[in-house]
């Protein structure tokens, strides 16, 4: 019976393409939006400093045998110490990311700018979506597919009857959301591509502790045994001159 | 730095440009990817285009970015004037820019009017303190005045912060030298060698240094030095040879009364003489005297 199902054309005039082309026109729109409100955030020195206090701590590691035993001690106690060593950080003073998102008010600005430009226009969308467009099918896939697309591609019917190579238009809708990121990167350029999923992922990453590595780097120098390489490298020379003259 | 491929890509497209092959533009960007400083030929080749309204339309919004690198290249090349028609035609599209501040700061230091341009780089820096390039803008502008020591200051303030950037260490690394600090080049090269220890030229100036100290350590560490020169250079290196050669009769004079000998490579020094004959006779026969009388002084 499913085979029977006839969409009808203004349904792909009045709601398949109108509602592309309005995903399409309020992605660039957001991204227009996003780059008004975008502040040029002026980093802090501290934080620069300790990104490269681990960078160079992390050579020291990894070159300690290329330089000589009493320069690799000299440079350990001066990153290791426990007075002033750039790597030591005193237990009181580990602050944790949240404490100081909210001691910083522009950082949580920042936040919020960016979330308010993500979730608005998604929640006004969906609304639209929802009231106007609920509740029937919009398309057909050319192929058929197993049940388990059903939540993906009928959300919103539900019915067990209906095949599932049917389209909802609120799953229409989905598909937009997250399938347009390619349109995007054609339209605004490659970097600039909104992409909700990515942007999630940024979200959930946030509240690095940069105190955390500082030990973690800490520990890493603490047990580096010193051997120094050069004393073989004389032997190597020998045997690198040997070939050269013969 | 600048890998040997790139290097040959450059200079092919060079000399095609020069002969009026065309790719000017791709010429440009290649410079300005690589940093390379061929101000001249930037200079030339980019006032063509700009000044070839259809060529520099064709551009987009790459134009500005032509006008700041024909800019930089003018001042390079002292064409004050041409410079500063480009800063101004950016100034205009762009007013509040620190960018475009920041190539204001370099014509009047390129004028030679320090204590403005002083002034220009201070007011930015108010804004961003954390601005690398006017940091190492300032530290240059205190080595053209003459002003070593100020330079050393600026010098040690950026890396107090920027501590990974090796080519400010390498920057400090020579002032010592040319100043001859030797202790503290010594300790901007050993950071050098951290940051990139397999580049054989680091190794060849801490040795360098080390040997000019004197003292038995310091020229047993020397020799080591030119030791793993010689072997990441695959022996190609004069001035290691000659270094090798160097340390082991220093060393043998230091050592003659304590009757130690240095017995981790006997054959070294031996073989860096026999391999630089072998090197002279090849390449420069006619001073082949000069190396062996050299050689016989050091009692080889």
């Amino acid at each position: 019976m499913a085979e029977d199902l006839v969409l009808d054309t203004a349904i792909r005039d009045w709601v398949l393409i109108p509602l592309s082309v309005v995903m399409v026109l309020i992605g660039i729109l957001r991204y227009f939006v996003s780059k008004l409100m975008r502040s040029s955030q002026v980093p802090d020195p501290k934080i620069v400093k300790e990104g490269q206090v681990i960078v160079r701590a992390r050579n020291l590691r990894a070159g300690a045998n290329f330089i000589p035993p009493k320069s690799f001690r000299s440079r350990r106690v001066y990153f290791n110490n426990e007075e002033n060593g750039l790597l030591f950080v005193p237990k009181g003073q580990a602050q944790n990311a949240q404490a100081q998102m909210f001691s910083d008010p522009n950082m949580a600005m920042d936040m919020m700018k960016k979330n308010l430009s993500m979730i608005i226009p998604q929640t006004l969308t969906f609304a639209w979506v929802n009231f106007f467009f609920s509740g029937f099918v919009a398309a057909k896939i050319p192929f058929p597919l197993t049940q388990r697309f059903r939540t993906m591609l009928q959300n919103g019917i539900d019915l067990s009857t209906v095949d599932v190579s049917y389209v909802s238009s609120r799953s229409w809708y989905f598909l937009n959301l997250f399938g347009l990121r390619g349109l995007f990167s054609l339209i605004l350029g490659e970097e600039n591509a909104t992409d909700d999923t990515q942007r999630m992922m940024q979200m959930s990453g946030f509240g690095f502790d940069p105190t955390k590595s500082l030990g973690a780097e800490k520990d890493g120098l603490d047990i580096v045994q010193h051997e120094w390489a050069l004393p073989k490298f004389e032997h190597r020379a020998e045997a690198v001159l040997k070939k050269l003259i013969r | 730095m600048v890998s040997k491929t790139e290097e040959t890509q450059l200079n092919s497209l060079e000399n095609q440009v020069d002969n009026g092959g065309g790719g000017v533009w791709e010429y440009l960007c290649l410079v300005r990817k690589l940093k390379v400083r061929r101000s001249e030929k930037v200079l030339k080749h980019g006032l063509s285009i700009l000044n070839d309204p259809k060529k520099r339309s064709a551009l987009g919004p790459e134009e500005w970015t032509l006008y700041e690198q024909v800019a930089i290249a003018a001042m390079d090349c002292q064409c004050l004037d041409v410079a500063k028609d480009c800063i101004k035609i950016l100034q205009k599209k762009f007013p509040e820019s620190k960018r475009v501040g920041r190539l204001e700061g370099m014509l009047l230091e390129a004028k030679g009017s320090w204590a403005e341009a002083e002034k220009a780089y201070s007011s930015l820096l108010e804004d961003n303190p954390l601005d690398q390039v006017i940091q190492k803008r300032r530290v240059a502008m205190a080595k053209a005045q003459g002003n070593i020591s100020g330079a050393i200051e600026w010098l040690n303030k950026y890396l107090e912060i920027f501590m990974a950037d090796h080519d400010a260490w390498r920057e400090l690394a020579e002032i010592y030298v040319s100043l001859q600090m030797y202790k503290q080049a010594a300790f901007c090269y050993e950071e050098l060698i951290l940051s990139q220890p397999t580049a054989p030229l680091y190794h060849l100036a801490y040795a360098d240094v080390l040997y000019t100290l004197g003292g038995l350590e310091n020229l047993q560490t020397a020799k080591k030095y030119y030791a793993s020169t010689i072997d990441l250079t695959g022996g190609k290196n004069t001035r290691a040879l000659l270094g090798i050669c160097l340390c082991t009769s220093a060393i043998a004079q230091l050592s003659k009364g304590r009757n130690k000998e240095d017995k981790e490579s006997p054959e070294l020094q031996s073989l860096a003489a026999t391999a630089l004959e072998k090197d002279y006779k090849q390449r420069a026969s006619d001073k082949l005297g000069l190396l062996t009388s050299a050689l016989r002084s050091l009692k080889i």
